[in-house]
């Protein structure tokens, strides 16, 4: 086995149905998925509603488990039920509503809620807290009650939360999806910054073209299976196939496409630069 | 609506704030017993006197604590009354048909009223120096040497943790769903008691259904955060015993010696 990988979906079929009969195939909500996340990976994945992203969030800690194929995390099963606090301990997750995460009624008492759940000591937990906020920067709003934040801070504390629990993989499950423009982008500074400052792997579940751009790999979802993945570049590449399945492209992308410039482009610089080049 | 404070918690930095919060709620629960057991008025005024140091050390403004008697204001007119009329001792001072008022209904009256205020803003100063969350871990920690109860001890302080920290998320619902009603028309002001009620459901039942969609979702998320019960948990905060809590139960304790000297002294009321 690789060692680097920290989760791995090997051939993964799930389904919400309750009976499945025999003889008729019932409604795979994530279907046939083969996925491996390496230690500091930044993976983004994409789909419409119903593609089964948000059940493939559930599936890598042991939430939900796989009717088909196989989950792991550092080797060990999501099947085992023995493991299942360290399995969650390894992959944490931030879901989209902050308001439904935050326990306490003060920030750094619900920092603190994962390690105190794993038992750890007083002091420990305390050293865990304050890094946590500070790798967030809420460390200043540590006395403050969570429902006077705005939402892009109660997702930070969300994030502090699980990043308390020192995992090796965070997944976000549409975490930026409440937010107003300006909450969006402290969260995904956030993120960035838990990737390339903490060396921690990020698996996140979004809408947002602009936000998978930021990501080394992208995955996109249809149907609960894996149509296109590959680097950004790559897969912006094929605008009808992503146009086919219900999303859009990023808007820089787009344009250069419409200009019919070849360069690829990803983001608002590299269009402002392919115009800039085109134009002499 | 995101200024709404939980409970009736007054933040401060006093004596009082500081005692740790099992202390206070066993030295708060002793006070409400002693108060009982007064039996006349020379040992309601020693702890009418030691609550009144209390109070002033707790640098709680009066007009709060005054605030904390107010709904309480019509048992205590209503007992005092009461008390007047029924009982027969002393010298009788008016007499009509069957009302009759004696000094001792007047006495005893008197010692109901202090009696129930003083019960009142000690429970209070309970309430106003201690966060409800610490009241919560408090009770937790003081009844968690009942092992056999450990676990449903547990799961009802988390309980009101979380009832805690989501009423201001629910009124904050409440409210956009109060609009979100008027918006298309619904009338939640006028009408009669009844009808006004009616008008409340259409708000209430979606409060409701998102209620136990929160309630799905956090539990989803306590449990990606590990949570399994009260079994191998630690806390970040560990509750303290300091001097603090050692001069606070000596302050009880003193006080209610007194009470008992004086009760022993002198038997009747007055």
């Amino acid at each position: 086995m690789d060692k680097d990988v920290i989760l791995k979906f090997d051939n993964v079929y799930f389904t919400y149905d309750e009976e499945t009969q025999d003889g008729i195939e019932p409604h795979w909500a994530v279907s046939g998925v083969s996925l491996d996340v390496h230690k500091g990976d930044f993976i983004a994945v994409l789909g419409h509603n119903g593609s089964g992203k948000s059940t493939l969030s559930k599936l890598s800690n042991a939430i939900l488990i796989p009717d088909k194929g196989q989950v792991s995390v550092n080797g060990i099963p999501t099947t085992d039920e023995e493991q299942t606090m360290t399995i969650r301990q390894h992959v944490g997750m931030v879901f989209q509503n902050p308001d439904n995460q935050i326990v306490a009624t003060v920030v750094e008492e619900d920092v603190a809620f994962g390690p105190e759940n794993l038992g750890l000591a007083p002091e420990e937990i305390r050293k865990r807290v304050d890094d946590a906020l500070k790798a967030v920067g809420m460390y200043d709003f540590r006395e403050m009650e969570p429902h006077k934040l705005s939402g892009g801070q109660k997702q930070r504390i969300a994030i502090a939360g699980i990043i308390a629990m020192q995992p090796e993989c965070i997944v976000l499950d549409e975490s930026t999806a409440m937010l107003d423009p300006k909450g969006r982008k402290e969260v995904m500074s956030t993120i960035k910054s838990l990737h390339d400052d903490l060396g921690m792997a990020v698996v996140f579940i979004t809408h947002n073209m602009d936000e998978a751009v930021m990501a080394d790999k992208v995955v996109v979802m249809e149907k609960g299976k894996i149509l296109l993945s590959g680097t950004p570049r790559e897969v912006f590449m094929n605008v009808d196939e992503i146009r086919r399945v219900g999303l859009d492209v990023p808007q820089s992308t787009l344009l250069s496409m419409r200009l019919g410039l070849k360069d690829e482009v990803l983001t608002p610089v590299e269009c402002a630069e392919a115009i800039i080049n085109d134009w002499k | 609506m995101s200024n709404i404070s939980i409970g009736q918690f007054f933040p401060g930095n006093s004596i009082i704030h500081r005692l740790d919060p099992r202390m206070k709620l066993v030295l708060t629960f002793i006070y409400i017993i002693v108060i009982f057991l007064c039996k006349n008025f020379y040992a309601l005024g020693v702890m009418v006197l030691s609550l009144f140091v209390i109070v002033l050390v707790s640098k709680i403004p009066l007009k709060i604590i005054a605030k904390s008697i107010k709904p309480i204001l019509i048992i205590i007119i209503f007992t005092a009354i009461l008390n007047v009329f029924y009982v027969d001792k002393g010298n009788m001072l008016f007499e009509w048909h069957f009302l009759k008022v004696t000094t001792g209904g007047i006495y005893t009256a008197v010692f109901m009223i202090v009696r129930i205020t003083a019960l009142v803003v000690a429970s209070s100063m309970l309430t106003y120096t201690t966060s409800p969350t610490l009241i919560t871990d408090g009770i937790e920690q003081l009844l968690s040497p009942l092992k056999f109860m450990k676990n449903s001890v547990h799961t009802i302080a988390m309980m009101m943790t979380i009832a805690l920290r989501f009423i201001p998320t629910l009124v904050d619902e409440f409210e956009k769903i109060t609009n979100a009603q008027k918006a298309r028309g619904a009338d939640l002001e006028t009408g009669t008691l009844l009808e006004r009620a009616k008008a409340l459901i259409p708000v209430l039942v979606p409060l409701f259904i998102t209620s136990f969609r929160r309630a799905y979702e956090l539990a989803f998320a306590m449990e990606c955060r590990c949570y399994h019960g009260a079994e191998g948990r630690t806390r970040m905060k560990v509750m303290k015993y300091s001097k603090l809590d050692v001069f606070a139960s000596l302050f009880i304790l003193i006080s209610t010696g007194g009470v008992v000297a004086l009760n022993i002294l002198f038997p009747h009321l007055i």
